[in-house]
């Protein structure tokens, strides 16, 4: 009797399993390997044509299964809880499929292919094997997770096969013996699952199903998932969804489900070979892969690049960035004007770090003889570098003879890329990049001080600049006896010295300051005839303000050194008509002449001054009326009054006519 | 939506279907689907497309992940737009075929040319080994 009811059990459960890979696919093909088909999905209503060859170890079973499709057997009613597509769809689904056999589907996980299925309801066993086994009996007996696709064209998704491949063997502890009863403490295969599930679900639990199937007929866009069950059932494939803010998160178990040989196969539907053939447009915002990089990545991303980007001093560190903004908000407030309410364009907002008032870069204790072992990222270690303790050690005029003398070829110095003050060449170009670089190091201070706010701190940025200023015009006055030329007079002939002079200008001390404004009275011609590239106007402001605290005697010494000194008192002036910068050069010592004259201080004037300056103005006042004036780059307003102070009517209206 | 304003950033990419030209000369095609601060990529649905001449052969990769190094450029397709019409899409083996041709032909020329130098008593180092360099 036993083995009667043991034999009854086990044929049932092999018929099961016969129905089931009917109807699933879980069959041995004919590659003779277990491999699930492309509808490996449930497709219900759809019954594989071919009937598969029936598992070798029954062949008594032979005729069975044609009997249990003609049965009404339960397995078999099923398909008609589930609306069915339309005939013409149906078939065009099995059609469709042709040439591609069932044993390439799996050849290749990359291979993609054009699989046109079942367009309007698709259903989709999903699971995963942990969550199933939490789940409770009832739940279970219940259990089936319908995923309803919003019925599109002609896609599958073709996702639910990786969880009949091997992952689920490794995850067996136990393999319930087919036929006993459910034993709910133990993990099923998928099989079992089914197989508990679709007997239990036709002779109990029909009721229950009715809710999915009202849901399934009426076709309803959302994802439906596990109506029965708690919602725990993790996801196995990115969903089709429009494109959420963040995907489910992943555990581990579902992670090795779904990646590896267990991806989830990709949607032929997307594969970018396709596009060229079929000219496939992917439907608005359908994308089941989107959003693998969660905002919060991005968002991490983002941040560090912006990390990297921050700094105190932005116009010198991202210098094209600043440009291209400032330009961008020039732009913008030109265009809105008239318009109201200004929109700002969108600012790089980084994010911002608190530093403290001294932040010392490198930590050195006093005394020590080496350095510090531990370094942060805000206290690093100071690279060794030879150079730099010669230079912090040696005054500064050692240096500049030790510069002297590799000019001359007569040491070596370690030549450093990176330490400017011991960059040896010979061109004055070079040389002045370098002492730009210093004076970007001291405009930067001042601008520094504005914000600092001890006193201490104050005066220790001011002896440092002093320093550095000191250090360049000494630079600056040091020549080569090579050269020809006195001081200062080499850089000044390169436009870049110019620039620096023009620069350094404000931080000079008056008598310093005084010293090349007088080289530069004295070599104007020079000057002039040898400023190809239009740079001398760089050094009219900064001059300008020179002029503006001149004594007049000193005034006096200037005008002569500008008037007498190399050529020709009348030639050198047309030179100067002729030019930009030394006609404005000229209009400003006049003016300052006439402000001081005219200002009522007492002018301590020493002999002969007077008499130089009246000289000076009616040669000038001649000259300025006869030839023609090339525009000045500023007119000072006083100049008109001098003029009349001392001159005819005559030349004056024809000064006036001229200088307009 | 650019997190970053006035800048730069591969984040606008993602999810879109890009193509980019390695420094070995591959060229692959496929949807960015996640980058790092390193602009390493990872494509998704990736396809490699070989051009020989007017002919071009598609193979598919599946999942790429490019080492930002490795980058020359990068683009994306607009998948709107109709495709090129000129070029004629061929099968793998042909396009293979191609490629082989074409390679064989080139190491030909080369040939010649590095012989003719040598006859010249002048020799061009190979541009592969510079870039160790």
């Amino acid at each position: 009797m036993d083995c009667g009811l043991l034999q009854a059990m086990a044929e049932e459960d092999e018929e099961i399993n016969v129905y089931n890979e009917e109807t699933f696919g879980m069959d041995l093909d004919t590659h003779g390997t277990t491999e699930v088909p492309n509808n490996g999905l449930l497709q219900f209503g759809e019954l594989p044509s071919p009937p598969p060859p029936p598992p070798p170890p029954t062949p008594p079973l032979d005729p069975k299964p044609p009997s249990r499709h003609s049965s009404p057997s339960p397995p078999r009613q099923r398909p008609q809880y589930f609306p069915r597509a339309p005939p013409g769809q149906r078939g065009r689904g099995r059609g469709q499929r042709g040439g591609l056999g069932r044993g390439q589907m799996f050849e290749d996980p990359a291979v993609v292919r054009i699989v046109q299925g079942r367009p309007s309801i698709k259903v989709m066993h999903i699971y995963s094997l942990c969550e199933f086994r939490q789940l409770s009996s009832a739940a279970r007996l219940h259990f089936d997770v319908f995923l309803v696709f919003k019925g599109l064209d002609s896609a599958i998704v073709d996702c639910g096969n990786a969880m009949y491949q091997n992952s689920f063997e490794d995850d067996m502890h136990s393999f319930t013996v087919p036929g006993s009863p459910i034993n709910l403490r133990q993990p099923l295969t998928p099989r079992q699952h089914y197989n508990q599930v679709y007997t239990k679900m036709d002779q109990t639990c029909s009721d229950a199903l009715k809710p999915i199937v009202n849901v399934l007929a009426k076709n309803s866009v959302d994802l439906l998932v596990s109506v029965v069950t708690n919602d725990t059932g993790g996801f196995m494939f990115p969903m089709n969804r429009p494109c959420p803010s963040t995907p489910q998160s992943l555990t581990p178990k579902m992670m090795q489900l779904r990646f590896g040989a267990n991806s989830p196969r990709p949607s032929p539907f997307y594969s970018p070979s396709s596009n060229s053939v079929q000219h496939f447009r992917k439907p608005e915002g359908w994308d089941p892969y989107c959003n693998l990089m969660t905002a919060k990545e991005k968002e991490w991303i983002t941040r560090l690049q912006m990390i990297q980007l921050q700094s105190e001093h932005p116009y010198l560190e991202d210098y094209y960035y600043q440009e291209y903004y400032r330009r961008i908000e020039a732009k913008m407030a030109e265009e809105e004007l008239g318009i109201r309410g200004k929109r700002e364009p969108p600012k790089l907002t980084t994010p911002y770090i608190m530093k403290s008032d001294s932040y010392t870069p490198v930590v050195h204790i006093e005394g020590s003889l080496g350095q510090v072992a531990v370094s942060t990222c805000y206290s690093p270690r100071r690279a060794i570098s030879a150079v730099n303790a010669v230079q912090a050690q040696c005054p500064l005029e050692v240096i500049v003879f030790l510069r002297h003398l590799a000019s001359r070829k007569c040491i070596n110095l370690p030549d450093t890329d990176t330490d400017t003050h011991f960059h040896i060449t010979g061109t004055k170009r070079h040389q002045t990049t370098a002492l730009f670089i210093v004076l970007l190091e001291v405009e930067e201070t001042e601008r520094m001080k504005t914000t600092v706010l001890s006193e201490e701190e104050e005066r220790r940025l001011m002896e440092k600049t002093q320093k550095k200023v000191e250090h360049i015009y000494s630079q600056l006055q040091h020549h080569d006896p090579l050269d020809s030329g006195g001081e200062f007079l080499p850089f000044l002939l390169v436009s870049k010295g110019k620039r620096l002079v023009a620069r350094l200008l404000p931080f000079l001390k008056h008598d310093t300051a005084l010293k090349i404004l007088r080289i530069v009275t004295c070599n104007l011609p020079t000057l002039m005839s040898r400023d190809t590239e239009e740079a001398l106007p760089v050094l009219y402001p900064s001059l300008r303000n020179v002029i503006g605290g001149l004594t007049f005697s000193q005034l006096i010494g200037l005008i002569k050194d500008l008037t007498f000194e190399s050529l020709t008192t009348s030639e050198s002036l047309t030179l100067a008509c002729q030019n930009k910068f030394g006609l404005s050069l000229l209009y400003a010592l006049l003016s300052q002449g006439e402000k001081l004259l005219s200002s009522g201080v007492p002018l301590e004037p020493s002999i002969g001054d007077f008499e130089t300056w009246t000289d000076t103005i009616f040669q000038v006042a001649g000259q300025l009326s006869q030839c023609s004036l090339v525009e000045p780059l500023l007119l000072p307003s006083n100049l008109l009054t001098l003029f009349c102070r001392y001159l005819d009517k005559r030349t004056l209206h024809q000064l006036k006519s001229n200088m307009e | 939506m650019n997190y970053v304003p006035g800048t730069a950033s591969l984040i606008d990419d993602i999810d879109k279907k890009h193509l980019v030209l390695l420094r070995d000369g591959r060229t692959l095609i496929g949807y960015l689907r996640s980058i790092d601060q390193f602009a390493n990529l990872v494509f998704h649905q990736t396809v490699e497309r070989i051009h020989v001449g007017k002919k071009f052969g598609d193979i598919p990769r599946g999942i790429f992940i490019v080492r930002g190094e490795n980058v020359v450029l990068l683009g994306e397709i607009d998948v709107d737009k109709p495709c090129d019409t000129l070029l004629q899409q061929v099968s793998i083996e042909e396009i293979l075929e191609e490629q082989r041709l074409q390679q064989q032909a080139k190491q030909e020329t080369e040939k010649v040319k590095m012989q003719v130098l040598k006859d010249r008593g002048l020799s061009i180092p190979k541009a592969d080994n510079l870039d160790e360099y």
